[in-house]
């Protein structure tokens, strides 16, 4: 006989009703897959929003003349009233390790016309290959091609196309008050019709080569209001911005880099909110389960007491039985997490991967401006598997405390005479 | 009991017709200021400067109305923009933009937008009219100020009214009911803007200020001055002169 017999009769009390075992710890499995699913979806739908209001239109990181916000007057443009090298600014930034791409907008009001309606628009002006790099919103138009520089070409949503009732090829007029006090005004034609989803933009924004823009507004070609910075990944984009912060200070711009955390902080309370909902979501399913693994163990040890009686005869020390019981569950547990990692890989894998369309169900979901497209995707997180290993192996051994102390008490004579 | 009601409802008529003689009718002091550049029919020409923090320019303007609801209005100078031309008709705007040669109608959205670049805002062309419609006006002072004696006639707006302003007071020199300046206040009843008039003079035949100024409250240094050069009233135009067609000619 080995010096600790304890672990192995643990063990091999599963084999006693293997049915049994394995229906626990099946039911310690879903639960472990449900904490995984529903925390990897809870993730997977928090990213969708934080990438799409930071990814869709407005990028990771904003970088603007100091006195931009909030009033984002036409006048405030990088650099003052002279502007900025851009060309040598957008290197710069380019040169921070989290950042990917970056790319400078001018932003105006104005109307767009066409025949007897006109919409108020929200004019954008972009480098086309720099604007693709940084945003998603013009990856896939839905009809028709990017404006080309001096060709007097803009794009423009899907549905101030719908209000005005033009399509690629037609033309519209579009006035802007110029940074003279001058009323810009000129023909376009439409290149390019987009959809982002948010129902705001697509019909208000207008989007035209920045020169072209510049042209209407009278505003010089060195002068532009935003450097709108993609990050790799929402996350960096904090330590990014104060990379960024030190790196713009020598060039005496008095600019405001601002991360997404600081120009939309509403998504990332939404986001902290739901984090904040992973603890109950771990109580309810596990607590749920505890009750369950306490009623089998239960009856486990119950149906041993002669057994549990002969060993405590024979001289073992109560806390000895008390060790069976628990070396029980954990083993238990351990079946438990294989059965859960079986069910809970292959699915998470599927959903990370190729997230089933929920459209059927339900349609785009957009707030504060984020876009939630509805599809099943999942999130992975290293820790929130870990965590629910630990959660599941901690399920079983509190459920097994109180059928353990039961056992330890078995009266070994009065239970050997049948009593 | 029935006799006493009527009593009663006699001296109740007394009464307001007593303090009605007494007090001037706020709402005839308003009309008339409104009538001051209209008259029936007008033609004329003016200069508007405008002064912001960024630019400043002059703007010449030829203009012609006709009542309350028809007015059109052409810019002569700078040369940028000559011919560029706002038509208002009942509640509707028009701008041709000679540039283009495209005539847009402003969507409603942009009423409150500023005019030409100017302080005065789109609204503020078609929405004078109205005055009498939106708000409920009612004379708060009667006496001295600054050495001359004026009314004060406050409009707040009706409970049903689509206005931007919260309050609006009028200053009218009693001696010759012609409008010093008059108050804009927003929502909170912060003062919003100003408008004061000067150098009162004989212009087409009518005793008129010649300068409206006006200046928005959170930018002092920033103003339009809008300057009536010429002007004759009564002059033969009808409601066709104020077509499309007429916006659209360039001269």
């Amino acid at each position: 006989m080995t010096e600790n017999p304890w672990p192995r009769i643990g063990w091999r009390n599963l084999a006693r009703h293997r049915k049994r075992t394995v229906l626990t710890a099946l039911g310690l499995a879903v639960g472990y897959f449900a904490v995984i699913f529903m925390i990897g979806w809870a993730e997977g739908l928090t990213a969708e929003m934080v990438e799409n209001a930071t990814g869709l239109v407005s990028g990771q990181i904003e970088i603007h003349d100091d006195e931009y916000r909030p009033e984002r007057s036409l006048y405030d443009t990088i650099g003052g009233r002279d502007g900025t090298d851009i060309a040598r600014l957008l290197d710069g930034i380019a040169a921070d390790a989290g950042v990917v791409a970056a790319a400078p907008r001018v932003y105006a009001g104005g109307l767009v016309s066409s025949g007897e309606s006109t919409s108020a628009g929200m004019l954008m002006g972009i480098d086309p290959t720099r604007e693709r790099s940084v945003s998603r919103f013009l990856d896939e138009l839905v009809d028709g091609e990017m404006p080309v520089s001096g060709r007097n070409e803009v794009a423009i949503g899907v549905e101030m196309a719908r209000q005005l009732e033009v399509g690629v090829g037609d033309e519209v007029v579009i006035v802007a008050p110029g940074a003279d006090g001058s009323m810009g005004n000129d023909l376009y034609a439409v290149a390019g019709i987009f959809r982002t989803g948010i129902v705001e933009l697509d019909a208000a924004q207008a989007v035209l080569p920045i020169p072209d823009l510049q042209a209407l507004i009278t505003l010089d070609g060195g002068r532009i209001h935003e450097i709108a910075v993609a990050t790799d990944g929402p996350w960096v984009a904090d330590d990014t911005a104060g990379r960024l912060v030190s790196a713009l200070a020598p060039r005496d711009l008095a600019v405001e880099v601002a991360s997404w955390t600081e120009l939309n902080p509403v998504i990332l309370d939404f986001v902290v909110l739901i984090d904040s909902f992973y603890f109950l979501i771990f109580a309810i399913v596990f607590g749920i389960a505890i009750f369950g693994v306490a009623n089998t163990m239960l009856m486990a040890t119950y149906e041993r007491r002669r057994e549990i009686a002969v060993m405590l005869a024979l001289g073992a020390k109560p806390r000895s039985i008390v060790k069976t019981v628990l070396y029980e569950a954990v083993a238990m547990s351990g079946v438990a997490l294989v059965f859960g990692l079986a069910i809970s890989l292959p699915l998470m894998f599927w959903w990370n991967v190729a997230p089933p369309d929920l459209s059927r169900l339900y349609g785009n979901i957009s707030m504060n401006g984020a876009l939630i497209r509805p599809v099943l995707r999942v999130e992975w997180n290293l820790a929130i598997w870990m965590w629910g290993a630990v959660a599941l192996v901690a399920t079983a051994l509190l459920a097994a405390l109180y059928p353990a102390a039961r056992a330890a008490r078995v009266p070994p004579a009065d239970t050997l005479s049948g009593l | 009991m029935t006799r006493r009601l009527a009593v009663l409802a006699a001296l109740v008529c007394v009464a307001t017709a007593g303090s009605a003689q007494a007090q001037p009718d706020p709402l005839e002091i308003i009309n008339k200021v409104q009538d001051l550049y209209r008259g029936d029919s007008s033609h004329g020409t003016a200069t508007m400067e405008i002064v912001t923090e960024h630019w400043s320019r002059e703007v010449t303007i030829e203009s012609w109305s006709l009542g309350e609801d028809h007015s059109l209005m052409r810019i002569l100078a700078p040369a940028k923009e000559a011919g560029s031309a706002t038509l208002m008709a009942d509640d509707d705007i028009w701008n041709y933009l000679p540039k283009v040669d495209r005539t847009i109608k402003l969507p409603a959205a942009m009423m409150g937008g500023s005019w030409m670049g100017s302080h005065f805002t789109n609204d503020d062309l078609i929405q004078e009219s109205r005055l009498v419609d939106d708000y409920d006006i009612e004379l708060t002072f009667d006496g001295e100020r600054d050495g001359a004696r004026v009314w004060e006639v406050t409009l707040t707006p009706k409970f049903d009214a689509a206005v931007v302003w919260g309050r609006i007071e009028y200053i009218i020199r009693q001696a010759d009911a012609l409008p010093a300046s008059v108050l804009y206040y927003d929502e909170d009843g912060e003062l919003a803007r100003s408008m004061v008039w000067s150098e009162y003079e004989n212009i087409g035949g009518r005793m008129m200020p010649r300068l409206m100024n006006m200046r928005p409250a959170d930018k002092p240094e920033e103003r339009t001055t809008f300057r009536y050069e010429e002007m004759e009233f009564d002059v033969d135009v009808d409601e066709s002169f104020f077509s499309l067609r007429t916006l659209q000619s360039r001269r």
